[in-house]
């Protein structure tokens, strides 16, 4: 969204919290196969992110970023307090102590196949958002991130588009939440920080948010990086100092990111084999 | 045929627009002042970034203002602004097709209506060109084109010429006065180049300090000494 329309949301970790939650809610409420409850949690998260929208639509820049931290904080709180469901009895559903069985995909019941269900959604959604930025929504994204005056003047209806872009930002992150929800089988509120909403803008920077690789890479950062140093027998806050060095780098020398870098260096490359001047 | 009456716009205690009427009737018509006049203004009114005080934007006899932004596109309103809007990341042909992205028809009646408007700019052989790397002249053909598609009714320019070269300016004012033998739509242009408004609007309103101080045939209205007064700011002496 960041890349396509130029706001900035920092509730993202929020709302994979709520598709979590939903995620966990309808397992122990329904008999329904994981699948049915991971597109039920995704839409029900959409529909937050439309309700994150409307703020969005007055707003821009810093103040957007202020509001959807403070939602994000909101969420936080909200999590800390109820927790995520368990099998517990009630609407909140947690109980103490033990918790119920979580039903995974019934094609994926081992860790490694559940790794490779992850990595087929994740394809999906890639290709989802890829299509939409080749077709129409993308179209009218890329003149509204130009100015929502000129957007206006070539008959893009900005509120319409950005209220799309804030759905199918809640449709994936609530996806992301379900399918963490089912690699762990019960989630816990420290998952679903504020700032972590912060940090994953900040790598999604360093990695490059314009393009599907960039998001690769800031995963790999956010998550496998630490995982690495700790391996290593190092300080895992030393991940934290590569950050940030990775951000000062992004910004004074790669607007588009480490991913940007890459894909230049590529089509250089290609052209060069081709002959042909970069 | 486009009619404004009695339009007028404040700014706090500042009258942007002090009930300005005037009826185009020529393809193409200009609208000239100094700086400060309120032709933006006015444009912006049009376009509905603005909101007036009072008047209304007749449209072949429907008001205009009525609508929102992004339904006088529909409604055949087309403008470009002072700086080209071209979106640096969606090629020359993404960048016109957005225009009719949200009105009916088919992909391929759609497709062959930008190449035609392309190759009307002569942009045709740079369809596939990203906005990012077009100079210029390029982008703003590319906003011209753009202007172009889905039937258009009336077409607003506010200084197209803005930073181009007297040959690109010349090239300029032939696509503009061919717009209407070729869409059928009505054309508004804001210039500072004088010689660019006589040559191309057939008719031409001047505006000063928010108020209409001419309007008629263009030779006519550059004679006039109050134009001359306030636009060219020789006649203080004569006064």
């Amino acid at each position: 969204m960041y890349a396509r329309l130029g706001m900035v949301s920092l509730t993202q970790v929020g709302l994979m919290g709520i598709g979590g939650w939903v995620t966990l809610r309808l397992n122990y409420l329904l008999p329904l196969p994981f699948e049915a409850n991971l597109i039920l949690a995704s839409l029900a998260t959409m529909v937050f992110g439309w309700i994150l929208a409307l703020p969005a639509l007055r707003m821009r820049g810093l103040y957007l970023a202020l509001v959807t931290l403070m939602a994000a904080g909101g969420l936080e709180m909200i999590f800390a307090t109820y927790q995520f469901p368990n099998g517990g009895e009630g609407f909140w559903g947690v109980k103490i102590g033990s918790f119920d069985p979580f039903r995974g995909p019934a094609l994926a019941q081992t860790p490694e196949a559940y790794l490779r269900y992850v990595i087929v959604m994740v394809t999906l959604g890639f290709l989802f958002i890829e299509a939409h930025r080749r077709l129409f929504p993308g179209r009218a994204w890329a003149l509204i991130r130009r100015s929502e005056a000129a957007a206006m003047a070539s008959g893009v209806n900005v509120t319409l588009y950005k209220t799309w872009a804030f759905g199918i930002a809640g449709l994936l992150a609530g996806g992301a939440g379900g399918l963490l929800a089912g690699s762990l089988g019960l989630l816990d509120d420290g998952t679903f920080r504020s700032s972590e909403s912060i940090m994953l803008f900040a790598l999604a920077v360093v990695g490059g948010a314009q393009y599907w690789l960039g998001a690769v890479i800031a995963a790999f950062l956010f998550r496998i990086l630490p995982a690495l140093l700790a391996d290593w027998g190092v300080d895992t806050d030393l991940a934290f100092i590569i950050f940030g060095a990775g951000l000062l780098h992004a910004i004074i020398t790669a607007p588009d990111g480490i991913a940007g870098q890459i894909m230049g260096a590529a089509r250089e490359l290609s052209a060069r084999i081709r002959g042909g001047k970069p | 045929m486009i009619e404004v009456q009695d339009v007028t716009v404040r700014f706090g205690g500042v009258v942007a627009l002090n009930a300005i009427s005037a009826r185009f009737t020529a393809p193409v018509a200009g609208i000239i002042g100094p700086n400060g006049a309120g032709k933006t203004t006015l444009m912006n009114v049009v376009s509905g970034f603005v909101n007036r005080s009072g008047g209304r934007v007749l449209m072949d006899g429907t008001d205009i203002l009525a609508l929102a932004p992004h339904r006088r596109s529909k409604a055949g309103l087309r403008r470009s602004f002072q700086k080209e809007q071209i979106a640096d990341d969606l090629t020359v042909f993404e960048n016109v097709l957005v225009q009719i992205d949200s009105i009916g028809g088919t992909w391929s009646a759609k497709r062959d209506e930008v190449r035609r408007m392309l190759a009307v700019v002569g942009l045709e052989r740079q369809a596939d060109t990203p906005g990012a790397r077009l100079s210029g002249f390029e982008r703003r053909l590319t906003d011209v084109a753009r202007c172009l598609v889905g039937a258009p009714k009336l077409i607003m320019f506010d200084e197209p010429a803005g930073g181009l070269s007297v040959a690109e300016t010349e090239r300029l004012g032939e696509l503009i006065l061919s717009i209407h033998g070729l869409t059928g739509a009505q054309t508004l242009v804001i210039d500072h180049d004088v010689e660019l408004i006589s040559r191309i609007c057939a008719e031409t309103l001047v505006l000063d300090f928010g108020r209409r101080i001419a309007f008629g045939p263009t030779a006519e209205v550059l004679a006039d000494p109050k134009v001359k007064a306030a636009y060219l700011g020789t006649a203080e002496v004569e006064a």
